[in-house]
């Protein structure tokens, strides 16, 4: 067996070589991105490198038809992390060998030429095992950086992008970018939050745990009190910290999809019955407006 | 020219039940056409109307895609005409397939733009499908995607990502995967649904999607089981008190500092 | 009779849910708790076609069947009581009248503006001492030319405090038996002498803005009449007939609500270590609540359809009322009682459904008023 990486601008794929080290070596890292990525991805469990460029003013996704190509010479299973430049990527490769997806892997072996993945199915609500015979496509969670340390060396590959698309502009976000996957610790917000100008009194307790700030799909995607990257779900942010607060969250399926891997479960809400609570390490039935500032001063 | 919309009709998993095997029961959720598919409908439906092109949407799936409340109800969200292959055979297509069957209708199609999707589908919420029927068209693809514009021979696009706000300029026929808040869909109008029933329904048969692609063997099914929880309950009857006994449990499992902040 | 809903129907529900839940739901406790008319609310409803269901597309309208129409109510009820009886009374009282009654001149004239929600509509009928006993209206219409001048009274307008177009009852002729002496106007929100008072405090759907209207020579010309004269009384109860099925449907949309509410309430609510619904004395009120629902439902689409069909549907509708009326005092009630404590306050809906539905059993015709319809037909 062989599988293929495919990193696309950025180094978080510790999680993604595991997987691939799992279905079998050797592993080829198939990257875009700039020349220093290339070399960062030459980290332990990766056999080959293969750099197919800087995309300079294209976008990262011009590179999918390129991916295909490369794979659809030596067929074997791709994996990728989830963000959008890796998902287009891995697409290309998908289309190109005409194989199957697959996401959400909870865990990934190869047993007797077939690639077998226990699975999510349905956003996450029930799991699968299912068997491949041939190539096929693994989306996960990407993980931590990598950075080098490894044996290989970096190829460079003639590739070219497709040229039908360019980066005409880029406002780097004046925000930090949220960073929930990799937090270790993290305080969510949901709709138990009256209004927005109440934000600092769940601001203050994060700064003063040395939390990321996350919320529910509401919070982001209805109310847009807090940014689409910080909400926690089944088709937003999967977190694993060792410490989730939930502030005011309910606990529907789709918020607790996205924070099953976390250690410890804290949640403060005035419903003693909210769905949370059965799925929570520590409860805290009552107003959030006296609870999370008296555990903002109690941390100071 | 046409603007394609692919949109899927599916139940939303969070009414389904399952069962203590793993077996997903659907039989109780309602199929929909999602609220992001919505999204994607209503860009397209204000984009054919600043081009003056036809919006043609498309669905691949079970039985159920085909049926008049289905293709009316998708339509009465502002499509001029729908082009649907159902059948039992593609009730479990994995995205691949589905995708196949996708680009066989752009293909059928002729003449199109763009090609307009939702930013996840409900049921998998993979985000794979517009990549790969990207791949599969050979055209390029972006998801993300918050504004559209469409220029002398292409579009302009305006994505909202980690790294910033990014404008792609893209000629030729395009793929793109729109926010889950590029706009606010509207519930169909009255005069919506009734005239829905009027638009045309082109049907196509799974041999008309080309042949089906391998899909993996499921080899069992099982219940989801998170990790066991404690359900200690910190009575809260003093704000203060209760804070204190939280910290103290935290900082005893070592998971923050002494004097707040990480561990 | 079985009753399978056409594509149109089912997707006119769904529809409706999806507005009625993104645009009155987050409103519908704000405007109970201020007594606001929630008057943003009027070209939302417009641009979704719910201000004129039953009105032809050649007047603007949407051209939907009364099923669909009763379907809309009751999904706009079912989360506020308020916005279902304001579309009620808008399409059933002032749309329909005209759209039945009116010469081709006024249908142009109004039901654009009507079917849009350009105009709201109001119908002008009950009086301090002509509530049931409606043929005792002491309103005078008195012929000066080629006008008519109205003077006197009205009582509990829904609408009164938005609507621009009325539909007004008035005596324009005092010597021939009551109900024969009636004849029924348009009238314009400015006219001059035509003022509204102030609105009632209600016990519930306190959104809807009940206004006296007060009458002071206010001249109408001749070509405002509607129907005929003094075909006033006919035009109003032909109008109440269809009106009972509006308002049976708003109710069974309250009951409807509260019955998901007291529903969810029971499975997430654990009291002695285990879900409310693990006891039999809330599954029994569950069971009974559901039924009610069911026989209310029937009613009501089933004069809806025979409306449709061109049938006689007066007794039909009268029953609907009937039934649904008290049925939602009764569903609203259990849904309190499963709440317990919390259904009696305001953080959970129940308790504004509750007060919602008790006047669906007193308006367009008290319960008394339907079995008299009932019964008169019986033994004639």
């Amino acid at each position: 067996m062989s599988a293929y990486v495919v990193v696309a601008g950025d180094a978080g794929i510790t999680e993604v070589i595991n997987a691939a080290v799992k279905v079998g070596g050797p592993v080829t890292a198939i990257v875009v991105g700039s020349a220093d990525l290339a070399q960062q991805v030459a980290a332990p469990g990766v056999d080959r490198v293969v750099w197919l460029g800087d995309p300079g003013d294209k976008p990262i996704e011009a590179y999918a038809p390129a991916v295909g190509a490369l794979v659809v010479a030596a067929p074997a299973p791709v994996l990728s992390g989830r963000k959008p430049a890796e998902r287009v990527l891995l697409g290309g490769a998908a289309a190109a060998l005409q194989a199957p997806v697959v996401s959400s892997p909870m865990d990934v072996r190869s047993d007797n030429g077939q690639t077998v993945v226990e699975h999510g199915v349905f956003g996450g609500i029930a799991l699968r095992t299912t068997a491949y015979d041939g190539p096929v496509a693994i989306v996960l969670d990407g993980g931590a950086a990598v950075n080098g340390g490894g044996s290989a060396a970096v190829e460079q590959a003639a590739a070219s992008a497709t040229t039908s698309m360019t980066v005409t502009s880029l406002q780097p976000n004046t925000a930090t970018a949220a960073d929930l996957g990799s937090a270790s610790l993290v305080v969510g917000v949901g709709r138990g939050l009256k209004a927005q100008a109440d934000l600092p009194i769940v601001e203050a307790l994060a700064t003063a745990m040395g939390a990321e700030l996350g919320c529910s799909r509401p919070v982001a995607e209805g109310l847009e009190w807090l940014p689409r990257d910080r909400y926690v779900g089944i088709s937003g942010q999967q977190i694993a910290p060792e410490v989730y607060v939930m502030v005011g969250i309910s606990g529907a399926l789709q918020h607790m999809g996205g924070c099953r891997g976390a250690q410890l479960i804290v949640s403060i809400n005035t419903d003693k019955d909210a769905p949370v609570v059965s799925q929570s390490d520590y409860v805290l039935t009552g107003d959030l407006y006296s609870l999370v500032p008296a555990i903002t001063a109690a941390l100071s | 020219m046409k603007i394609v919309v692919a949109y899927a009709w599916a139940p939303d998993p969070q009414e389904a039940s399952v069962g203590a095997d793993g077996q997903v029961d659907f039989s109780r959720a309602k199929p929909v056409v999602s609220e992001y598919d919505a999204v994607a409908i209503e860009v397209g439906r204000q984009l054919a109307t600043a081009t003056s092109s036809a919006l043609v949407g498309i669905s691949v799936g079970g039985p159920a895609t085909g049926t008049p409340v289905a293709t009316k109800a998708a339509l009465s969200r502002g499509l001029d005409e729908v082009m649907v292959a159902s059948d039992a055979a593609l009730a479990d297509a994995g995205t691949t397939r589905t995708a196949q069957g996708l680009a066989a209708m752009v293909q059928r199609l002729g003449d199109v733009s763009v090609v307009l999707t939702g930013d996840s589908s409900v049921d998998s919420g993979s985000r794979m499908m517009p990549p790969v029927l990207a791949g599969l068209l050979g055209w390029p693809v972006l998801s993300d995607v918050q504004k559209v514009s469409v220029t002398a021979d292409g579009v302009t696009v305006e994505r909202l990502l980690r790294e910033g706000v990014q404008q792609v300029s893209v000629t030729g026929p395009v793929v793109l995967a729109l926010a889950s808040d590029a706009t606010q869909p509207k519930a169909p109008g009255m005069k919506d649904v009734l005239a829905a029933g009027k638009k045309p329904v082109t049907k196509l048969e799974v041999a008309d999607l080309g042949p089906a692609v391998a899909e993996g063997t499921v080899v069992s099914t099982a219940k989801l089981t998170g990790p066991a929880r404690k359900g200690i309950v910190i009575n809260t009857a003093d704000p203060a008190a209760a804070a204190a006994e939280l910290v103290g449990a935290l900082r005893a499992a070592g998971v923050i500092g002494s004097t707040g902040g990480q561990a | 009779m079985p009753f399978q809903l056409s594509d149109e129907q089912l997707l006119t529900r769904s529809a409706v849910r999806e507005f009625a839940e993104a645009e009155i739901l987050p409103i519908a406790a704000e405007i109970d708790r201020d007594h606001r008319a929630p008057l943003e609310s009027i070209p939302k409803m417009g641009a979704q076609g719910l201000l004129g269901m039953i009105i032809p597309e050649k007047y603007e309208g949407a051209g939907s069947d009364y099923l669909s129409y009763m379907i809309a109510i009751e999904e706009v009820s079912r989360v506020c009581g308020t916005h279902g009886v304001m579309i009620e009374a808008h399409t059933s009282l002032a749309s329909y009248p005209i759209l039945h009654f009116g010469t081709e001149e006024q249908k142009m004239e109004f039901l654009p503006d009507l079917a849009t929600g350009r105009k709201m509509g109001a119908f002008g009928l009950t009086e301090p001492e002509a509530g049931s006993d409606a043929a005792n209206l002491k309103t005078t219409a008195v012929r000066d030319g080629d006008d008519w001048v109205i003077n006197g009274q009205k009582i509990f307008i829904t609408g009164g405090g938005y609507a621009k177009t009325f539909v007004v009852f008035a005596r324009t002729n005092p010597d021939v038996p009551s109900h024969k002496g009636i004849s029924a106007f348009i009238i314009d929100r400015d006219t001059p002498g035509f003022t509204i008072g102030e609105n009632e405090q209600k016990l519930g759907i306190r959104g809807s803005s009940t206004t006296p209207l007060m009458f002071s020579d206010v001249r109408v010309p001749n070509s405002r009449m509607l129907g005929q004269p003094g075909q006033g009384f006919e035009v109003a109860m032909n109008t109440l007939d269809g009106g009972r099925t509006g308002i049976a449907a708003q109710a069974l949309g309250i009951a409807q609500g509260a019955f998901e509410a007291a529903l969810k309430y029971a499975q997430e609510r654990v009291q002695f270590g285990k879900p409310l619904t693990t006891k039999q004395a809330i599954q029994r009120m569950l069971a009974d609540m559901s039924t009610d629902l069911a026989a209310g439902r029937l009613l009501v689409y089933e004069a809806a359809d025979l409306e449709d069909r061109g049938e006689e549907y007066a007794i039909p509708a009268a029953r609907a009322k009937l039934f649904c009326g008290p049925m939602a005092s009764r569903v609203t009630t259990q849904a309190i009682q499963i709440h317990g404590g919390n259904g009696y306050i305001m953080e959970y809906p129940v308790e504004r459904m509750f007060r919602d539905a008790r006047i669906t059993e007193i308006y367009e015709g008290t319960n008394e008023v339907q079995r008299l319809v009932i019964a008169k037909s019986l033994l004639r």
